[in-house]
């Protein structure tokens, strides 16, 4: 059971890492607009996983 | 309201701020220059040239009498066939110097094309001009309507040569 979760979190965090590295490789790339929409998706995207959090009861 | 609205608004952010990686960022035309003057190779890439606009163009340096030898690279990161003619120049003080290449290029979705020259500064340089002075020239990619400027600054030598006078035997 606890070697699953390392396993979980391992994966989770290379994820992470992969996202990260495109994400830097990629953003000099971005337009100034696309920049900003992607500014206000990347907030969008966490405020709702809060409130989803948040009607889970956490 | 749907039991998981917010996760779904969530995923929703997700995918776009993906699509706009994506399509923004990754999808597109690049060209890249690469420079080997001496022993040191240079890299002018593709988001130099939007600094270019804000700050000036690149400046590489060569030294008095050597060759830089350019590689043009261009990235076509589109579903469609890429087509533009390509005119290399060498300019000074807004006078063509010397046209260096002028060709068409066509580069298939997702490859690249490449295209090199060589600039000898013992060629380009005026005769009129000392050994201990610099010198600079622009070199001009124009790919199309979309023009990119180097600078190639010919650096003075350290220690003009001087003759030595042979002593009398």
């Amino acid at each position: 059971m606890k070697l699953e979760y390392v396993l979980f979190g391992f994966g989770i965090l290379l994820s992470l890492a992969g996202v990260g590295y495109l994400a830097a490789e990629y953003v000099k790339y971005l337009s100034e607009v696309g920049k900003l929409v992607a500014l206000l998706l990347a907030v969008g995207m966490f405020g709702f996983l809060g409130k989803y959090l948040e009607s889970l009861g956490w | 309201m749907p039991r998981n609205l917010f996760l779904y608004l969530d995923l929703a952010c997700f995918v776009g701020l993906l699509a706009i990686f994506v399509v923004d960022g990754y999808l597109g035309i690049y060209d890249t220059v690469y420079i080997i003057a001496g022993e040191r190779e240079e890299k002018i890439e593709p988001d130099s040239w939007l600094r270019q606009e804000k700050f000036g163009a690149r400046g590489v340096g060569v030294s008095r009498d050597e060759k830089a030898f350019f590689r043009y690279e261009v990235d076509n990161r589109r579903f469609s066939r890429y087509m533009a003619d390509i005119e290399v120049s060498v300019w000074h003080s807004q006078q063509k110097v010397r046209d260096l290449v002028s060709q068409p290029m066509s580069i298939a979705g997702f490859d690249k094309g490449e295209l090199e020259w060589v600039i000898d500064t013992a060629e380009l340089l005026p005769g009129d001009i000392p050994p201990e002075q610099s010198y600079e020239f622009t070199i001009i990619i124009k790919r199309g309507e979309i023009e990119r400027n180097i600078i190639v600054y010919i650096n003075p030598r350290a220690y003009p040569s001087k003759l030595v006078p042979v002593p009398s035997r």
